[in-house]
């Protein structure tokens, strides 16, 4: 299957799009929302600010511009680079949105592993372990996971293994050592409906005549499964997977509040609180650009990965690789 | 030093606490005489973040307390006693008619940065400080008087005022008033902003900053010019103090019982005990300046009768509110500022709950009649106020609930409503609001106050006009540099507010710390900041 360059245009002129009206979308909004930490400044009933000096401080930050003034404003200094500073800390949004995503991404992406690996192991005990008991005990653990707010397992953790037995640090960045709980703490919850989906693939898979066959045919228990089985009952969940990184990054807020880290959501939280416009408009259009281009290589890549998609071979596909398109 | 009975009662009861916490320790061995106490690092967990340190914008706490520990000011407020001793200043003389001042400036200080802290740069300082910087959205420090003039040379630097104002010294002593070198006011408004964008003489320099996980304050190399009358001089004890902000309460206190802090801020009331069980020290500290009022917003309905007003001031029982929501470490409101300020009277007895005569008081106002949910009617209107629950105090809410529960029991509607803190400041203009908190620890309670409630100032009352006897108490003591004829006036003042009910007084203004057994002589300032210049560790 081959791309058509038109197609893959148009594609691309519909994210651009997408992400261009997001920008317009929130700006607007933030506009519209009463409140601003200007205004906040001027009032704050622990330093109120005369009216004669206010206006020096609101003709700094160019708000006595027109609403389409200060837009146009904002859209020149955007194409240049420039995303300016917070309202409320004085800093680079480019810095605080660098220094964010840098740290959420990499607690999202050592999360997803956790996720991923305690997702198989809990999966192949659900329905390879010895004893019915044990099987049963393993597949009530998703269920567990995920009544568990993130919230508590997290607080759960940093009093057994850093209070107790001293082995993290509550409040420091120990660099690598500090996203060892975190991610525990997001990848137990992301784990349990990849889990859950990872247990009905391989029950089923275990049921499909190939399995049978296999096993018929005397090849060992252990291969058949490592082999065959998972490779198969897998593919459901490796979609899923996928799309845990959104959940991943949206769940790191409380992660980080709990952990003391100073990721995306810490960032957001802190500019959303105050209504920081800036910050609050860089980050929106950083996660509006990941999806979009996420979107956008998934419906560049699909067809690459299968030939079903867009093409015209599709009936040679066999019968248990269905769950593809499940 | 000599200490005035009248102020050895009055000031800082915290103080006093945070005195006997230490007191062995500081008779021990005099300051610097042995090796003990120098070295080690100290590990502050604050309960909220850095936002903005900006000298003249700066509202924030948590700054205030970090700006202190950098900087020296040209007047040092003795935390203990309230007196104002030299320090940048070495000397100064105030004029007869009070208009003229001139401050000496001590010799040999510099900045971190090695500029010099001269006369010229204080003339600067202050200029700066009273026209702001309009071209970068800089105000003017509203704390300082009209100016009619600065002037330096020969190492003095001479300030004339277009009128006498008596709170210029406590003023020049207040953190927002710290001196910085001339690289700090040059630049822009966004590194100022930010802690290592202000270079001061303190006896701590920033070393680090990593937005959000921690800032190190370090020793200040060679400093030797702590205010002349303090028994500790020369650099400070701790090496390094770190700074973390944890949000998360949990994990703050979490933190400071498995020892990887020295120091919390803030600790809910109802973890306090679990604390001390656990040896943490847990003191609170209240500043001298406002007590926690309420303001009484006379635009809102029924409360332009003085009588409603009264009924609350008399239908609100503190003691309730510390026992049954608070601490030891809390304590009940007596006048609009809190013990130790400058003119403080003891109204706790104007204060004290009275249901009978807020009953009377009521009845007399004309809510006679009670509706189906038993509050107060008159014409067939009930008595309700609205409020909005105060986003700058962790503790507002249980408070106000129960001060909602205290008052319908005599048949007043206390209707609460929330707000975030980014739309606290549009939705508080509401006229109809009744009652809103305010009063926070101040250098000078009686600035902040004529700022806040003249109709010409921020009019905080919603008066249509001012009470011309209040008004004129307000003008006085601002121009009266005789201090028992201005404690006098400041006294009436207090007694005006309480009994005209235009201000509700609540609570002292407390700040509660836990902290751990090894760590010495923290102090604070006379406005209840951590003060780390004399603290020391035993963990090196």
């Amino acid at each position: 299957m081959r791309l058509r360059p038109a197609a893959v245009l148009r594609r691309l002129g519909q994210s651009a799009l997408v992400v261009a009206l997001t920008y317009v979308l929130v700006y607007a909004v933030l506009f519209l929302l009463p409140g601003d930490p200007i205004r906040s400044r001027i009032d704050n009933p622990q330093n109120p600010i005369p009216e004669e000096q206010a206006e020096a401080i609101i003709n700094y930050y160019r708000l006595d511009l027109p609403p389409l003034e200060q837009f146009w404003l904002s859209v020149t200094r955007l194409l240049q680079g420039d995303l300016g500073y917070s309202l409320t800390n004085g800093r680079r949004v480019s810095d605080l949105v660098a220094q964010g995503f840098g740290e959420t991404a990499t607690l999202a992406g050592v999360a997803l592993l956790v996720s991923a690996a305690l997702a198989l192991l809990i999966a192949l005990g659900a329905v390879f372990a010895p004893w019915a008991r044990l099987r049963g005990l393993f597949r009530t653990l998703p269920a567990v996971a995920l009544a568990t707010p993130g919230f508590l397992i997290g607080l759960v953790l940093l009093q057994v293994f850093a209070y107790q037995l001293g082995w993290f640090s509550s409040i420091r960045d120990e660099g690598a050592r500090s996203l060892i709980l975190p991610a525990l703490t997001l990848g137990i919850g992301a784990s349990a409906p990849i889990a859950q989906v990872l247990i009905e693939g391989l029950e089923s898979a275990w049921r499909e005549p190939f399995a049978t066959v296999l096993r018929a045919g005397g090849f060992p228990r252990r291969s058949i499964i490592g082999r065959h089985v998972l490779k198969n009952g897998a593919i459901p969940a490796v979609t899923l997977l996928g799309l845990t990184v959104g959940e991943l990054l949206a769940g790191s807020v409380i992660a980080e509040t709990i952990f003391s880290r100073t990721g995306l959501g810490f960032v957001t939280e802190q500019a959303v609180r105050a209504q920081d416009g800036p910050t609050v408009l860089a980050v929106v259009m950083v996660v509006s650009v990941v999806f979009t281009l996420v979107n956008l290589a998934t419906d560049l890549v699909y067809p690459l990965i299968d030939p079903r998609i867009g093409g015209p071979r599709s009936a040679r596909i066999r019968p248990h690789r269905e769950e593809i398109a499940a | 030093m000599p200490i005035q009975p009248r102020r050895l009662a009055a000031p800082l009861a915290a103080l006093a606490v945070t005195g006997l916490l230490t007191s062995c320790a500081a008779s021990a061995s005099p300051a610097g005489a042995s090796g003990e106490r120098e070295g080690g690092e100290l590990v502050y967990l604050d309960a909220e973040l850095t936002s903005n340190t900006q000298l003249q914008t700066s509202g924030t706490w948590q700054d205030s307390a970090y700006v202190t520990n950098i900087t020296d000011r040209l007047v040092f407020k003795d935390p203990e006693t309230g007196e104002l001793q030299p320090h940048v200043a070495e000397d100064w003389t105030v004029s007869e008619d009070g208009l003229v001042y001139e401050f000496a400036i001590r010799e040999g200080i510099t900045y971190s940065d090695g500029t010099d802290l001269d006369a010229a740069n204080v003339e600067r300082n202050l200029e700066w400080q009273s026209q702001g910087d309009p071209e970068q959205g800089i105000p003017a420090n509203n704390w300082l008087p009209p100016i009619a003039d600065i002037s330096s040379g020969d190492g003095t630097v001479t300030v004339k005022l277009e009128q006498p104002y008596a709170p210029l010294l406590d003023v020049l002593s207040f953190w927002r008033t710290s001196l910085v070198a001339d690289a700090t006011i040059d630049s822009t408004i966004e590194e100022q902003s930010q802690i290592t964008g202000i270079i001061g003489s303190g006896p701590f320099t920033v070393e680090s900053e990593v937005y959000g996980e921690e800032i190190v304050f370090a020793k200040r190399e060679g400093y030797d010019w702590a205010p002349s009358s303090w028994e500790h001089q020369g650099e400070a004890f701790l090496d390094r103090v770190t700074v973390i902000p944890v949000t998360e309460d949990s994990v703050r206190q979490g933190s400071l019982r498995s020892g990887e802090a020295d120091l919390i801020r803030y600790v809910l009331p109802s973890e306090e005990q679990g604390l001390i069980d656990a040896g943490i020290e847990v003191v609170g500290v209240q500043g001298t300046g406002n007590a926690n009022v309420w303001d009484v917003r006379q635009s809102a309905p029924f409360v332009d009768d003085v009588r409603v007003r009264q009924a609350l001031q008399v239908g609100i029982d503190r003691e309730q509110i510390v026992d049954d929501l608070y601490s030891g470490n809390w304590q009940a409101a007596t006048s609009t500022v809190s013990p130790g300020t400058f003119g403080y009277v003891d109204l706790a007895e104007s204060l004290r709950f009275d249901p009978e005569r807020a009953e009377a008081l009521l009845d007399e106002a004309g809510f006679t009649e009670r509706d189906a949910d038993g509050y107060r009617t008159r014409d067939g209107e009930r008595l309700s106020l609205t409020t909005y629950v105060d986003v700058y105090d962790s503790t507002a809410k249980p408070l106000f609930q129960l001060i909602q529960w205290q008052l319908q029991r005599l048949g007043i509607e206390l209707v609460i409503e929330e707000t975030d803190y980014a739309n606290y400041s549009a939705v508080i203009a509401d006229p109809s609001i009744a009652v809103r908190r305010n009063g926070w620890p101040e250098a000078d309670a009686w600035v902040r106050q004529s700022v806040n409630y003249s109709v010409d100032g921020s009019n905080l009352l919603n008066l249509p006009e001012d009470d011309r006897v209040l008004a004129d108490l307000y003008a006085q003591q601002a121009v009266t540099t005789d201090a028992a004829e201005r404690a006098r006036i400041v006294g009436e003042i207090q007694r005006v507010s309480v009994e005209q009910a235009y201000l509700l007084p609540i609570l002292d203004d407390s700040q509660v710390f836990g902290i751990q057994p090894t760590v010495h002589d923290l102090r604070w300032t006379a406005e209840a900041r951590p003060w780390f210049y004399d603290a020391w560790t035993e963990r090196k």
